[in-house]
């Protein structure tokens, strides 16, 4: 203990209450105006969370309870939306075809994973394939939906006629309920591809140098370097992307709406989305499209939620 | 009420935001007809520039008769029944606005709606096809649509009669003889002259003309009456697409493609579709609506060597059977809470039925006049020919006055039972694996249900109000 610091006791004498309160008070002055702007700023997005987020998010809660058509007035009906929604074939088939969408995450991720390796290193014309893969990502969708219908015509479409150069006779892709899901997934992997191969590509090239050097000192080979070193590395951009990427998933709408606007040969590729948005608007079942929509809220929430705990026991230091 | 207005918050939130500007200028209440000096009506639509032309000239002679301006807002076709929506849910209705008579049971349940039977003379209504305003009647107490003497909540924009056509250049240069223009073929003998049409003509060994090429949704609905058959029944509440007539009208529709082999197949289809390859002057026989005349005219015109086209009835079943089509129409409403509701109806009026308003989009070639008066008279006499219409355009005016029907599901308070039916339509009609029979035996209590929903619905939303 330092011997020049007075004791407690001694400062706090000296520091009586009524000096203690005339510094509060000349401090309050002081600072009377920054506290009301600190005020002003953090009540911005406090009011924005509770206008735009809060109150939206309690008004479905409730929305999803009641009969409403979207323009008309409620009624209160308790749980018969959800009743509904249990019994109702094309929920379920268009909540399997939403699920069935996310095949494609695992294999988009694996595609921009391999990418990033690949453009990570220094070969030729690495920033002209950056460039290039990325281009989707900022396209427009509703461009790129209408391309790709083109693409998968059954006839002379660009894919089919690419198997044809290998012998292979293409389906019918978007008319045959069968190749429906497969063509969609195959296009939104695509589309996202560029997005999560750079986040890849910022992960990998993060990665310090001396982990691969002394790896290497130690005769680890390419493989072992990649599973012990670069992917555990890499880990938390998988999770942001697995879990961005289901959220957006989820909520797969303008591909199918342009690229199968009935919902697919046999309602094969409507996702619940597109379906909410069929009930909420041209079937003026509002209340029943929002309890349509808490229902996915809740199992993304869920989905979400595991991956977080799966990640929170991954998680792991370099010391 | 304050139900709405908590609605009102909601959807702003989700986006109607951009819709504030639909909202009436606020003038004071009690504005009638020839005093709306400071007024200013808003309108929102979805059309062309034809229909920009055209309503700019009745938005000028209904200014100068009231002294009140209007502000014009439109939207794309695809966005316009949602921003609609929103802007209803939000409070910010306009005064004026397209209405679908589909949609409208759930607007006139709601109160958006004002009814323009009171503020519409009967000499302007008398002067309209019966569908343009029967398609708006509503009876609120019986749920019935089109009977005459009930009020109505909209005036017509247009109606929209689904004529008939075969390309004259084909025919000329096979040698065939012109369809009649006054009776309707036999589904015989139209399957007759498919077959005639069906060639390779350039002898490649492969198909390059079809008889025809009909998208099952938008193009059955005429077979299947002419049959005798329908989707649904007089009083709208029972399914009936589990006749025998029905079952029999479908699969021949079906086997035109199927056994006929008088289409071309799902895969040449989506290569080009029917439409463009009718334009080529490879299909026989195929759909002329007047929204389609512009183009058609121009196709005509830059290769007369491939493509010409004339009207005629749609095919029935049996010789002496009554043809008939479908007839659309997109109506124009009013709010109910327009602070100018008189002055608003006096402009849906205008929009409706200015004269030179009708001239202008008729010589747009996008729909045939609304006035009968004029439609029956210089329209189809003098104007029609002079503007570029077919010789025999009549047929587009006995649709309208006659032999059209409205789509099954105009009249119901929502479409999700009709929709439901072309739900795996493709197995009966693209690839065959389920004949007509065995696809309507199950369709039938599957639409059935989703009908009856649709009438609790509509229940739901009367009660609510």
């Amino acid at each position: 203990m330092s011997t020049s610091a007075p004791p407690a006791e001694t400062s706090a004498s000296v520091w009586t209450k009524e000096d203690q309160k005339a510094s509060r008070k000349a401090n309050a002055k002081l600072h009377r105006k920054e506290y009301g702007w600190a005020a002003a700023f953090m009540a911005a997005p406090v009011i924005g969370w509770v206008v735009f987020l809060l109150f939206p998010m309690a008004f479905s809660i409730y929305a999803s309870f009641t009969n409403w058509n979207g323009i008309g007035n409620m009624t209160f009906i308790g749980l018969d939306n959800y009743t509904r929604l249990l019994q109702d074939q094309y929920f379920w088939q268009a909540l399997y075809n939403t699920v069935f969408y996310m095949i494609g995450i695992p294999i988009g991720l694996a595609l921009s994973l391999l990418l990033a390796l690949a453009l990570s290193r220094k070969i030729r014309g690495r920033t002209f394939f950056r460039t290039v893969y990325y281009i989707p990502v900022i396209s427009s969708l509703a461009a790129i939906a209408i391309l790709w219908q083109w693409a998968y015509n059954g006839d002379f479409g660009l894919v089919n006629q690419a198997l044809a150069l290998i012998g292979i006779d293409g389906p019918n892709w978007l008319a045959d309920p069968m190749w429906a899901k497969p063509a969609i997934i195959i296009m939104t992997v695509w589309k996202g591809l560029g997005y999560s191969m750079l986040l890849y590509l910022a992960a990998v090239q993060a990665v310090p140098r001396s982990l691969y050097e002394a790896a290497a000192l130690d005769g680890a080979n390419s493989w072992k370097r990649f599973t012990k070193i670069t992917w555990p590395m890499v880990r938390p951009v998988t999770f942001f992307l697995v879990v961005t990427n289901i959220i957006g998933g989820s909520m797969i709408f303008t591909e199918i709406n342009i690229m199968t606007s009935t919902g697919g040969p046999s309602f094969s590729t409507a996702s619940l989305v597109w379906y909410v948005w069929n009930q909420a608007f041209r079937n003026l079942s509002m209340g029943y499209a929002t309890a349509m929509a808490l229902v996915l809220g809740i199992l993304v929430l869920i989905v979400t939620a595991i991956q977080f705990r799966m990640n929170a026991r991954n998680d792991f230091s370099i010391d | 009420m304050r139900k709405n207005v908590l609605a009102a918050g909601a959807v702003a939130m989700a986006g109607a935001l951009a819709l504030t500007a639909c909202s009436s200028s606020g003038a004071d209440e009690g504005t009638v007809v020839g005093d709306g000096e400071g007024v200013e009506l808003t309108f929102m639509y979805r059309g062309s520039d034809y229909d920009k032309a055209a309503y700019e000239t009745a938005i000028t002679a209904f200014t100068e008769e009231t002294g009140a301006t209007v502000k014009m807002i439109i939207t794309d076709a695809d966005q316009y029944s949602t921003k609609l929506q929103a802007a209803i849910a939000g409070g910010n209705v306009p005064d004026v606005f397209y209405v679908d008579p589909a949609n409208m049971m759930g607007y006139v349940y709601a109160d958006v709606l004002a009814d323009l039977s009171e503020y519409v003379d009967d000499s302007v209504v008398d002067n309209l096809w019966d569908f343009g305003v029967d398609a708006y009647r509503f009876n609120v107490e019986t749920g019935e649509r089109g009977q005459d003497g009930d009020p109505f909540y909209a005036l017509p924009k247009d109606v929209g009669p689904f004529a008939f056509g075969y390309n004259t250049v084909l025919f000329d240069e096979l040698g065939l003889d012109y369809p009649d223009p006054s009776e309707p073929m036999t589904f015989d003998e139209f399957v007759e002259l498919a077959k005639a049409l069906t060639v390779d003509m350039d002898g490649d060994g492969e198909l390059d003309h079809w008889g025809t090429g009909l998208n099952v949704t938008w193009n059955s609905q005429a077979f299947i009456w002419g049959a005798g058959a329908d989707w649904i029944s007089e009083d709208k509440k029972t399914v009936t697409v589990d006749t025998p007539e029905f079952a029999e009208a479908l699969q021949w529709f079906a086997d035109l493609g199927l056994v006929e082999g008088v289409t071309p197949s799902v895969e040449q289809a989506q290569t080009l579709d029917t439409y463009q390859r009718w334009m080529a002057g490879e299909i026989g026989f195929f759909p002329v609506a007047p929204w389609d005349i512009a183009t058609y005219n121009a196709v005509a015109e830059e290769n007369p060597d491939t493509f010409g086209y004339a009207m005629i009835p749609y095919p029935v079943a049996e010789e002496g059977d009554d043809w008939s089509t479908w007839l659309g129409s997109l109506g124009i409403g009013v709010s109910a809470d327009s602070e100018n509701v008189e002055l608003a109806a006096k402009l849906a009026e205008y929009l409706s039925t200015d004269l030179d308003a009708q001239k202008t989009l008729a010589a747009g070639q996008i729909q045939i006049p609304n006035l009968i008066d004029y439609a029956e008279g210089d329209w189809i006499t003098t104007d029609a020919t002079e503007t570029g219409w077919p010789e025999n355009s009549q047929i587009f005016l006995d649709i309208a006055m006659e032999k059209g029907r409205p789509l099954p599901a105009t009249y119901t308070y929502t479409p999700e039972w009709y929709d439901n039916f072309w739900i795996g339509i493709e197995n009966v009609v693209d690839n065959g694996s389920v004949t007509a029979e065995e696809f309507l035996a199950g369709k039938q209590e599957e639409m059935q249900k989703l009908l009856d929903q649709s009438w609790t619905s509509a229940d739901a939303a009367k009660a609510q109000g």
